[in-house]
């Protein structure tokens, strides 16, 4: 009895909602980058899942998961560094005080 | 469907081929701890024109035991403020990771965990792990020492990654499989890789040092830098779980990873006739290795955590896509031979070794520009 | 005696665990409880990764994610301070609504997915020399691409947080 797609799917979108209401609800920006991750995941899950159960044989979904890969990894890497020179100028990592531009 | 070996039913020996394996490994894992600790303080008194341990048992060599001992009993402190869970969690997530590798580790034909056919990249993966462990060892401690200490580790850790997966790389080019199985078959007799590609072998070791925290690259856990690092505030058996076990199962590791690729794995005289005897050369191999990385220990001075950034970001890096550059390249250009690679492997060898006094020539020199260009105006400043 | 019930137990595990990892970064008040959690919940990903058959991509999975992703985000976490504060406060004022309308979106499409079905199954085998096959093949412009991206990620991180070396601050000075 092997696991039906519905369910991997299922998983995925229960992650993905998670992570999209971790967004609008946390405070800290570096949580907000880390619901954003839980999202990113969700979706190479929805990816990988479809891509063995149907996909054909030279497995375009998982390689479109590879490049999710990449671009996850240096929105982190850019991210922290924003969120790091922000804090650098103004010691809040509160979004909602880190609201001026200048400077 | 495994049944087990005197037709035990299927159902039992399912789990209980997992118990035996990870116990095995456990044991592997400890009984080499435990002569690697014999053999780095014998080595080193050899080296250094001294005794070593030779009290306890004939030629010392129960030290380890009663050093084990030690530690177990050892009391447990854990400073008040250290984070609870965390504090108690991070020797598991650094050792978990290496125990977890020694599953692809071939030992002889047909003596290994499982075959995976993405072993060399199963034994990458775990080996990055380690590095949250290292961080999360540093934070629980609540000390800023140890904190300093741990993320100067994962910086090390994670920069020296790079080289060691891009050697890896070169091999597998060559090889054509990432399974540990294929690439010990791959080097038929005497022909070992190391003939064909000494400079991935050299990268890789230099890389490997620093990915297990061996001197010269052992800045992290010294104990004269940062009281210790990110093991400040663990002693006692945590220590030793941390420390001992997890570095010298690490080594272990690694060495047995250079064996493969390099020299032949378990291949030697009479491994067709008795398979068992993989076992032995594999062993062997592994430990000449381990020799090496404790000789290296014992002559080599340890470097400075911007100059070991520096090389490997400023040397090892550029070296390391250099020879894939040139493998790949070579590897397109003639498919049936090997012989073009093995000379141009050859060639950058001698480029590289040749090529240190020149590169600290030219840094010597800046050096001496900077210091005489910023003692000018602080004479000034001082009359 | 199969060993059919395995694989949809290993599935229901490794689902709580995705799902309650994910929770508990949404919810909990310890950021680096919330970070470590984060990456049990990439190695939960990695495990269904493997059992849906794809081993390279749960490697890869382990080594981006849990290696260095989840590394670089603790970094995050220990340079900035998020002081002490009440429990309501780690939530935005607009928590009720926000909560509300996501599960409003959130459980049709859950209870939607549940009807897709699998394709009669495909011989197995791994996807390591199909995905290879591809990346280098068929998607080697965008895998360049990424390179450059990468590359790209990489120096502008630098130039974010580079501080100044003072004696090169100097040297400059006194040109």
């Amino acid at each position: 009895m092997t696991v039906p797609l519905g369910a991997y799917v299922a998983v995925s979108a229960v992650l993905f909602f998670i992570g999209c209401a971790g967004v609008l609800v946390r405070r800290n920006a570096v949580v907000i980058l880390m619901c954003v991750e839980l999202m990113l995941n969700a979706a190479n899950l929805a990816l990988v899942a479809f891509s063995r159960k149907y996909g054909s044989i030279d497995e375009r979904g998982s390689v479109f998961v590879v490049f999710v890969f990449v671009i996850a990894a240096a929105e982190v890497a850019v991210g922290l560094a924003i969120i790091l020179s922000a804090y650098r100028n103004r010691p809040v990592v509160d979004v909602d005080q880190i609201h001026q531009m200048k400077g | 469907m495994p049944v087990g070996p005197f037709g035990i039913d299927p159902l039992i020996w399912a789990p209980l081929r997992l118990v035996i394996a990870v116990g095995l490994a456990l044991f592997l894992v400890l009984n080499g701890a435990l002569l690697q600790i014999y053999l780095e303080r014998k080595i080193q008194a050899v080296i250094q024109d001294r005794l070593g341990p030779y009290h306890v048992g004939p030629f010392g060599l129960l030290q380890t035991f009663a050093d084990a001992l030690k530690l177990i009993s050892k009391e447990d402190v854990r400073a008040a403020a250290t984070d609870g869970w965390f504090f108690v969690a991070a020797p598991a997530l650094v050792f978990c990771p290496m125990l977890a590798s020694w599953v692809v580790l071939p030992f002889a034909q047909d003596i290994v965990g499982t075959n995976l056919n993405i072993g060399l990249l199963y034994l990458t993966t775990l080996g990055s792990m380690t590095v949250l462990g290292i961080v999360i060892a540093g934070w629980a401690s609540n000390n800023k020492y140890a904190l300093v200490g741990g993320l100067r580790s994962a910086g090390q850790l994670i920069s020296y990654e790079i080289p060691q997966i891009l050697a890896l790389v070169s091999v597998v080019l060559v090889v054509g499989s990432l399974s540990m199985i294929d690439i010990t078959r791959s080097q038929a007799g005497p022909l070992v890789n190391a003939l064909v590609l000494p400079f991935p072998f050299l990268i890789y070791f230099i890389a490997a040092l620093a990915e297990t925290n061996r001197t010269p690259f052992d800045l992290p856990e010294a104990e004269s830098e940062l009281v210790a690092g990110w093991l400040t505030e663990y002693s006692g058996m945590r220590w030793g779980t941390m420390l001992a076990l997890s570095e010298y199962g690490n080594v272990t590791v690694v060495c047995a990873i250079v064996t493969t690729l390099w020299f032949g794995g378990w291949q030697g005289p009479g491994v067709d006739a008795i398979p068992l005897l993989g076992v032995l050369w594999f062993t062997l191999k592994v430990y000449a290795f381990i020799l090496i990385m404790m000789w290296i220990r014992a002559t080599l001075p340890r470097l400075r955590i911007d100059q070991l950034m520096s090389f490997c970001w400023k040397g090892l890096i550029p070296a390391a896509l250099v020879n894939i550059l040139v493998v790949a390249a070579l590897a397109l250009a003639f498919p049936t031979t090997k012989i073009p690679i093995a000379i141009a492997s050859w060639v950058l060898v001698v480029l590289f070794v040749a090529g240190i006094p020149f590169v600290q020539r030219r840094r010597l020199r800046v050096l001496r520009a900077r210091a005489r260009a910023s003692a000018a105006p602080a004479v000034r400043a001082v009359s | 005696m199969t060993f059919d019930f395995v694989e949809p137990v290993v599935f229901a595990l490794l689902a709580i665990g995705v799902i309650a990892g994910g929770a508990a970064v949404v919810l909990l008040s310890r950021i680096t409880a919330g970070a470590l959690l984060m990456a049990f919940t990439f190695l939960c990903m990695a495990g269904m990764f493997v059992l849906l058959g794809a081993e390279t991509i749960a490697a890869f999975q382990v080594l981006i994610y849990v290696g260095a992703i989840t590394v670089l985000i603790l970094y995050g976490v220990m340079f900035t301070k998020f002081g002490d504060r009440p429990r309501a406060l780690f939530f935005q004022r607009q928590t009720p609504l926000a909560v509300v309308f996501v599960a409003a979106v959130a459980i049709p499409v859950a209870l939607f997915s549940f009807s897709f079905t699998s394709a009669p199954p495909r011989p197995g085998g791994g996807d390591l020399p199909a995905l290879a096959t591809s990346v280098f093949t068929d998607f080697a412009f965008p895998f360049e691409i990424a390179s450059v991206l990468l590359l790209a990620a990489m120096v502008g991180a630098i130039v974010l947080t580079g501080r100044d070396d003072p004696e090169e601050a100097a040297l400059r000075r006194r040109r």
